[in-house]
């Protein structure tokens, strides 16, 4: 035990006196978070439409007047002579309206009046709410126009659950924190690791009374440390900034932390002995924490959406269960019942890693 | 005279860039790290990121249990947007598994449903949906709301309703028409999200990748110590540092051409406006990464130190690109910034010429910031690099 906590002060020390380090360690994961939490959202406002007003009447004017006063569209002029479409081709706009002639005419008859909407789909996404948008517009204005007799029989009374502002920093904010703890932490430990092994100091490990899972666990133990320090200041940003707070029981949230920052600093120190060039093991890092957690742990879409072939590589992917606790603990507070197999499928892939690490070590100790 | 000095300066550039090109030709990394990363971010980004909303988990809690109720319930769960996720006795067991996640949204019919169609009163239907996804749930919402009105127009249209209803829903009476939208995708009428997310992170790809490569081929010869022998050369730091750029340069076009290949073969991307176009704002890319990560090396000693300080540049350049996700859901403020970011620029290049087949008169502003922008990183690098020569 003593020899662990040695191991661990030693890494630390190390650590402290590193600048660069330090902050890769603590400011950047929270300068990330700030970042990305920021800009990363799906939630458009403010788009560029152009109107092409055939009618010109005072009914189509009223109808525009309820686009201009959204806050999700601004109409920007477009010269009439042009086709609608070349301000899509253009990229100025992201859809065009196309008021019929004689729309004014039509309505005051009591006939229906069909307008047409173009819609830019090269980003698919933002497409399909442009035209729930234009919808909503759409029929609005026409309850507000028909008065009283319009009735629908059906009307569905949406309930937004668990974030009913819709605020999207409040679902990337977990994420990025996710990420951050995700690349950091392995990364720094990695480079601990490939350094013993680059400057081959871990002969000295070798010829010391240290065994291998004392030397490990006391690495592990102090990117450990860092890691719950990153976590603890971001914490502190997600509770203020991102206006988020703990919902219902925190301790899956505490357990599953402590195992999740096990995990992680293990898989930097497997890398690490695995791979023992530093700029190869930044990358190996760089693939692991970042691309695979970023990309299949539903951080930004849904898990469900990645095509089966692919999806399968998700579920040994860590970050995604952890995602999945920090997200309930924070907007949902499911507790125990909803989370108990992220937190045992995380502490199952951090016991993985960690007897790939110490097989690893005892090899190299043998080949030495 | 300065024909001699002429033709002295083509030897030496000569053998400078030669001496390069060997040093690139023993290095097989080198090599490697121009073909995997990019065909492997392309396939990652563009297989695993999709935005499709389907297939939503609908829980149904159904009080009225009446033809009419089953009726709406069977729309909503044979749409393609929602798939019926199972059949509740009681809201709180239905909250429960929203709540657990088996399920994204709820339905409640009142138990009054059927009861208040027959009497010609309107009737709501209760819609709970998980916004923990604020994404998913606007564009639940959206189909949500759709298809009610799908199902209102069905009652209206097979006539068994109440009377009020079908006087109302008729023309005859004297009101006025309603509008009805038509949307219709251009460009993209598949709504395919990998298009549009390779021709993103082609840009991302271009940039980041170069910037990489760039700092540790600069980087290596301050690291083995060897730039104090081509400082003893004739060569002028000019000389040297155009040298070192050239070959990286022509080299880096392979990425770009390998690049290209998979967004036509493996995501079928459509080709429809001028390829040179897109190729020429990929090289301005590539210079540009190129004088990013020249400019890193001037900071750093080794080529880890590098890559480390590479993870400072990289974030903020990839997320405020509009690659990913679009620019308007930015904050105000920070929307402005992305105006200095080679990446947005190139990505509205690639998405424009690609999919929509856009010419260079709409797009100069996108290639004039571009050359701007190389023009202002390279001689910027440059200019720290020689400072720190001499």
């Amino acid at each position: 035990m003593r020899r662990i906590f040695a191991q661990t002060r030693k890494e630390l020390t190390q650590i402290i006196r590193d600048r660069l380090a330090l902050t890769l360690a603590l400011g950047l994961p929270l300068a990330l978070l700030m970042l990305l939490g920021t800009s990363i959202s799906l939630d458009v406002s403010d788009m560029a439409i152009v109107v092409q007003d055939l009618d010109d009447s005072t009914a189509s004017r009223d109808f525009i007047d309820s686009f201009s006063a959204s806050r999700t569209f601004h109409i920007v002029a477009w010269p009439s002579n042009r086709q609608p479409e070349d301000a899509l081709r253009d990229s100025r706009a992201r859809a065009a309206l196309i008021i019929p002639e004689h729309f004014g005419r039509d309505l005051a008859r009591g006939t229906n009046s069909t307008v047409q909407l173009i819609v830019d789909g090269t980003d698919s996404n933002t497409a399909k709410l442009v035209q729930g948008y234009t919808g909503q517009i759409v029929r609005a204005y026409a309850s507000q126009n028909s008065g009283a007799l319009r009735v629908d029989p059906v009307t569905a009374d949406v309930r937004l659950w668990f974030n009913p502002g819709r605020v999207s920093k409040k679902f990337y904010g977990p994420g990025i924190f996710v990420l951050g703890l995700s690349m950091f932490p392995p990364l720094l430990a990695a480079l601990a690791m490939s350094k013993e092994g680059e400057e081959k100091t871990i002969l000295q490990v070798y010829v010391s009374n240290i065994s291998a899972h004392e030397f490990l666990l006391g690495k592990i133990f102090a990117f450990m440390v860092i890691a719950i320090g990153e976590w603890c200041l971001n914490c502190v940003a997600l509770f203020t900034y991102f206006g988020l707070h703990l919902v219902g029981d925190p301790t899956p949230f505490v357990v599953a932390t402590i195992l999740y920052t096990f995990t992680v600093a293990t898989f930097g120190t497997l890398i690490g002995a695995a791979i023992p060039n530093q700029a190869a093991a930044i990358q190996a890092v760089a693939l692991g924490g970042f691309l695979l957690v970023f990309l299949l742990s539903g951080l930004i879409f849904p898990v469900a959406n990645i095509p089966a072939s692919f999806r399968w590589v998700s579920n040994i992917v860590w970050g995604r269960y952890y995602i999945e606790i920090v997200r309930d603990a924070l907007l949902k507070g499911g507790g125990w019942s909803a989370n108990w197999f992220s937190v045992l499928m995380i502490a199952v892939i951090g016991s993985l890693f960690y007897l790939l690490a110490w097989r690893k070590m005892r090899r190299m100790q043998l080949a030495a | 005279m300065e024909d001699l000095h002429q033709q002295n300066f083509a030897r030496r550039l000569r053998s400078l860039v030669a001496k390069e090109f060997n040093q690139i030709r023993r290095d097989r990394r080198l090599a490697i790290s121009l073909i995997v990363p990019p065909t492997l971010q392309l396939l990652l980004f563009g297989f695993a990121l999709n935005s499709t909303v389907s297939n939503l988990k609908l829980g149904v809690l159904d009080d009225s249990r009446t033809p009419q109720s089953r009726e709406l319930v069977t729309t909503l769960t044979e749409s393609k947007s929602f798939a019926l996720g199972g059949v509740y006795l009681s809201l709180n067991e239905m909250s429960a598994a929203i709540e657990r996640g088996d399920l994204d949204a709820g339905v409640v019919v009142p138990y009054d449903f059927a009861r208040n169609l027959q009497r010609g009163k309107s009737t709501s239907i209760q819609m709970l949906l998980n916004a923990t996804n604020a994404n998913t749930a606007e564009i639940g919402q959206g189909y949500a709301e759709g298809i009610v009105q799908m199902y209102n127009q069905t009652l209206l249209n097979n006539g068994q309703i109440h009377a009020q209803f079908a006087r109302v829903g008729s023309r005859d009476l004297d009101r006025r028409g309603t509008v009805q939208l038509i949307a219709t995708f251009i460009f993209n009428p598949g709504l395919v999200t990998s298009w549009y997310i390779v021709t993103g992170v082609f840009g991302l790809l271009l940039i980041l990748n170069s910037s990489l490569i760039a700092a540790t081929a600069m980087v290596k010869e301050r690291e083995r110590g060897t730039v104090e022998q081509l400082l003893m050369t004739p060569a002028s730091t000019a000389e040297i540092i155009f040298a070192k750029i050239w070959p990286l340069f022509l080299l880096l076009n392979v990425m770009i051409i390998v690049a290209l290949f998979m967004i036509k073969f493996a995501f079928g991307t459509p080709f429809r406006g001028n390829l040179l176009l897109v190729y020429i704002g990929a090289d301005l890319c590539v210079l540009c990464g190129i004088g990013i990560g020249t400019f890193i090396a001037t900071f750093t000693r080794t080529s880890q130190q590098a890559m480390l300080t590479s993870f400072f540049v990289n974030p903020p350049m990839s997320s405020l690109s509009g690659a990913l996700t679009p620019i308007e859901a930015m904050p105000k403020w920070m929307q402005p910034l992305t105006l200095v970011n080679p990446i947005r620029h190139f990505s509205v290049i690639a998405r424009g010429v690609l999919l929509k087949g856009s010419g260079f008169e709409a797009l100069w502003p996108n290639f004039l910031a571009l050359v701007i922008l190389t023009a202002i990183l390279l001689s910027l690098s440059v200019w720290r690099f020689r400072k720190q020569l001499g």
